[in-house]
């Protein structure tokens, strides 16, 4: 399967896994203006991938083509190729319902909907599968539990999810996302509004989660990326400067950009 | 590659996005439809009266508007007194409101304490959610006789100006398109006031600290910055008042008196379109009817036209702030 | 110099002043009419008035006119609610920057101010007189066309309260569930609905106060009728109806009753949109 990967030299990489996702000099347009100029890149099975810059860089659009949420907005245009497992998903015959079962997204703020804990996990499952009322206590107490947040809501499952609190809202979207089973999980900026200590948390379960998931994660916060993540991509103004490995980006970055960026002198 | 799952998970992804693709465009045509219904209504609306009216406005033509000939009894109908009534009772609403709505407005985001704002605010709008029967009632059972008690007054003082004394000259009836004036101008004064609070909220505290930092006083601010600022939408919530005073049936058919006469008198009795429909209608049959629909097509063509003023005067403003 | 400073200074006492008395002037018409009504109103509140029909005139009372208007209003909001509803979702989910959607939130704006006389006349034309065509005579005015015209009087309300409303709901909401792969539909139904719920039912509720106090769209709709009825397509009582023929009536004993029936639809509306403050309140600390 990573045959292909290893035989294209264009892309950034340093992967020794096998690549998830391969972007293929994708390019992006918000009303015309060109916001992503030419990106490749191969994000690498069950790790974690992080991608910095400084705002208005593109990382967040690049994540938001990912799982073409791009897509509800008029005027926006993506160009190019990101081939999950092999098949173009920017191809309009790629199912969107295939496509956002393999590939979930957990976004800046907590965003419950208004029902009860159990409810928020089992709304979106219920629309993909048809389980019987056991079976679906079970896939989300199991969705809770990899979340991190099932011994905390155990008992108030009936509750309204508006009433938990920031941290716990944003570990309640994750599992909301993962009850789907998905492959891929796109984090976007998940702790900007959370507290130094449920940031933690979050990174903490991103740890554990990348055993099972391939990740995502969009941060301005480089202490954050270095802490999580496997690999480090920096941006800027729309382009893929430098993707290596966490580590050596961090300590010996290959360009002069991201070596500004990282040691605080833009940004 | 497949599931992080041992399990394989019951899914048919391909079948179910053609479901759900399927559900979305029905549930959008369905919504579509239901907010066609709002332009079906204006439509219908303007062209129901059209059709109902068709028998005086092909009979009469132009001549409808401008005869001051109604009388049922001779099957000869001419619009012009009802014209004149609403023009001229919206116009006395509106030469009263509109001070007083400034003045409100002016009190309400400039002068009034802070704990006070909010209260008089929600007591002004309650004005407007008064039913217009209300306002009848009140208006025949109490101003009426209000009016009657002053209006020999009005005769000896404004009646007695050169040129314009007629216009303040009558019997002290009370009932008169003076007192529906007075009465509309009540009822519009809390939209009018509204539009005129909410448009003075935004402008940006920037311009009037800078006036106020040159010694302008609050009524310079007030006249020099926030009028010239928010012009536009002020003439808007004026219109709009205009649109309900030209509109409003049951305030006024009371306190008219319901006279097909036109003179130059505020004191006299007179008509309105929207009185003369709710009075004579159910009575009315065959062409008097007609004329009486055919009266409504031209409330319904006027006020759409003054309403379509007042939006699009008040659109700029929004457009201003970038909203 | 001075004396500019002099007549600047005494122009702006004598603005704010007339400012002041403008807001009491708009005050005191709010308490004088308030007054009156509830001076009249409750000298002739009586038990007669919920338990007798007016066909014993001034010895009657004003039931059958609560119940025609309880279900006129009723059947209103039952046409208007979903209609106005779904259409408010279209211009805030799927129009929101659509040139169909501009010009139909504009137009809806104006039918919000539209004559109300004018709506009346349109339902006599458009179901009135088909249905006594149709049944050579045997049934004319109805509830059920009292009903349609107050439909359309609360429909602009709740379209543009709905409208509001859902476009106050956070859009990451709608970005949440379509990654879950939820279709718009169901997104738009048991999600945004529910997010603004409390938002679109203060909508109904002002429609309700505003249609419920409406006369002109009922005179030659509903009629009127001197007997209780249920029946939608008969002729049809309605409180205010009723206190605008009791007003023009010379007898005073009817002038009372018609103050009392005043009395009861003002406290309606205003309790409604009482309510509607309180629920609206709410709404602001429920959800961001």
């Amino acid at each position: 399967m990573n045959d292909l990967a290893a035989a294209t030299a264009a892309p950034l990489t340093g992967a020794t896994a096998p690549a998830k996702i391969k972007v293929r000099d994708v390019h992006f347009y918000y009303n015309g203006y060109h916001a992503l100029k030419g990106i490749n890149m191969d994000i690498p099975e069950k790790q974690v991938t992080a991608i910095i810059g400084p705002s208005g860089c593109g990382k967040s659009t690049l994540l938001r083509i990912f799982n073409r949420i791009y897509a509800i907005y008029p005027k926006l245009e993506a160009k190019g190729s990101i081939e999950l497992d092999g098949e173009n998903i920017l191809d309009p015959s790629y199912s969107m319902n295939r496509l956002r079962t393999k590939v979930g997204m957990v976004f800046q703020k907590p965003v419950p909907f208004p029902m009860t804990i159990f409810e928020n996990v089992a709304y979106g499952i219920r629309h993909h599968e048809k389980l019987s009322r056991a079976d679906m206590e079970i896939r989300v107490e199991q969705a809770l539990r990899s979340a991190a947040l099932w011994d905390e809501v155990k008992d108030k499952l009936k509750q309204s999810a508006l009433g938990l609190s920031g941290g716990q809202q944003q570990r309640l979207c994750i599992a909301r996302g993962i009850a789907l089973r998905p492959e891929v999980l796109l984090l976007d900026e998940p702790t900007s509004a959370l507290d130094p200590i449920a940031t933690g948390r979050i990174e903490q379960l991103v740890e554990e989660l990348k055993h099972e998931y391939t990740i995502v994660i969009v941060t301005h916060n480089m202490q954050q990326a270095a802490r999580c993540s496997d690999r480090t991509a920096f941006m800027y103004l729309g382009e893929l400067i430098e993707f290596d490995n966490t580590e050596k980006i961090f300590t010996k970055p290959g360009k002069k950009q991201t070596e500004d960026y990282i040691t605080g002198r833009f940004g | 590659m497949q599931a992080t799952s041992a399990e394989p998970l019951a899914r048919d992804t391909e079948h179910r996005s053609r479901a759900d693709a399927r559900h979305d465009f029905i549930f959008r045509i369905l919504l579509r439809c239901c907010a066609l219904l709002v332009l079906a209504t204006l439509l219908g609306a303007a062209l129901s009266t059209l059709w109902g009216g068709r028998e005086v406005l092909f009979k009469d033509g132009l001549h409808f508007l401008f005869s001051a000939d109604w009388n049922p009894v001779e099957d000869q109908y001419g619009a012009l007194a009802p014209i004149v009534g609403t023009l001229v009772t919206s116009l006395i609403a509106l030469v009263l409101a509109v001070p007083v709505s400034f003045g409100i407005a002016l009190f309400l985001t400039e002068i009034a304490p802070g704990w006070m704002r909010g209260p008089v605010a929600t007591a002004i709008e309650l004005l407007a959610g008064i039913p217009s029967i209300i306002y009848g009632m009140w208006g025949l059972f109490v101003f009426v006789p209000f009016m009657a008690g002053i209006e020999p007054w009005l005769n000896d003082t404004l009646g007695n100006i050169p040129v314009i004394g007629a216009v303040f000259q009558g019997p002290p009836l009370g009932l008169g398109l003076l007192t529906a004036g007075i009465v509309l101008a009540v009822m519009i004064l809390p939209f009018i006031s509204s539009v005129m609070r909410e448009v003075f909220q935004t402008v940006p505290a920037r311009l009037k600290e800078s006036s106020y930092a040159l010694g302008s006083t609050t009524w310079e601010v007030v006249w020099d910055i926030v009028l010239p600022y928010t012009r536009s939408a002020v003439i808007g919530g004026i219109f709009l008042g205009l649109g309900r005073a030209l509109g409003e049936t049951m305030a006024v058919t009371f306190v008219l008196g319901n006279s097909y006469n036109i003179t130059a008198s505020l004191l006299m009795p007179g008509t309105s379109i929207s009185s003369s429909i709710a009075n004579e209608f159910n009575e009315a049959v065959g062409l008097h009817r007609s004329a009486l629909i055919a009266l409504g097509f031209l409330l319904f063509v006027v006020t759409f036209i003054v309403l379509l003023i007042a939006r699009l005067m008040l659109r700029q403003l929004a457009r201003k702030e970038g909203r | 110099m001075s004396a500019i400073y002099t007549r600047r200074h005494l122009t702006n006492i004598f603005a704010l002043v007339m400012s002041g008395v403008a807001t009491l002037i708009g005050l005191a018409f709010l308490v004088w009419i308030l007054w009156i009504t509830l001076q009249n109103g409750i000298t002739a509140l009586t038990p007669t008035l919920f338990t007798k029909i007016t066909a014993y005139a001034d010895q009657g009372g004003l039931s059958n006119a609560i119940v025609g208007s309880l279900i006129m209003d009723l059947m209103a909001l039952l046409i208007c609610a979903p209609i106005g509803v779904l259409a408010g979702t279209y211009l805030a989910e799927y129009a929101s920057s659509s040139r169909l959607g501009a010009s139909i939130r504009f137009l809806n704006d104006i039918l919000l101010s539209a004559p109300s006389i004018v709506l009346g006349l349109f339902v006599y034309v458009i179901i009135v007189l088909p249905m006594s065509n149709l049944t050579n005579g045997s049934i004319s005015f109805s509830g059920f066309a009292g009903s349609v015209a107050l439909a359309l009087i609360g429909l602009p309300v709740i379209v543009r309260t709905t409208d509001e409303m859902l476009q106050l709901v956070p859009g990451t909401l709608r970005e949440a569930a379509l990654s879950l792969g939820i279709p718009q539909w169901k997104l738009t139904l048991q999600v945004l609905m529910r997010a603004a719920f409390s938002g679109i039912l203060t909508g109904v509720l002002l429609a309700l106060a505003r249609l419920a106090g409406e006369t002109a769209p009922l005179l030659f709709t509903a009629f009127g009728n001197n007997f209780m009825t249920v029946h939608p397509l008969d002729k049809m009582a309605s409180m205010p109806v009723t206190i605008y023929q009791y007003t023009n009536d010379p007898n005073p004993a009817l002038h009372a009753i018609a103050w009392a029936g005043a009395l009861l639809i003002t406290l309606f509306v205003l309790a409604l949109s009482l309510l509607t403050r309180i629920l609206f309140s709410r709404k602001k600390v429920s959800y961001e």
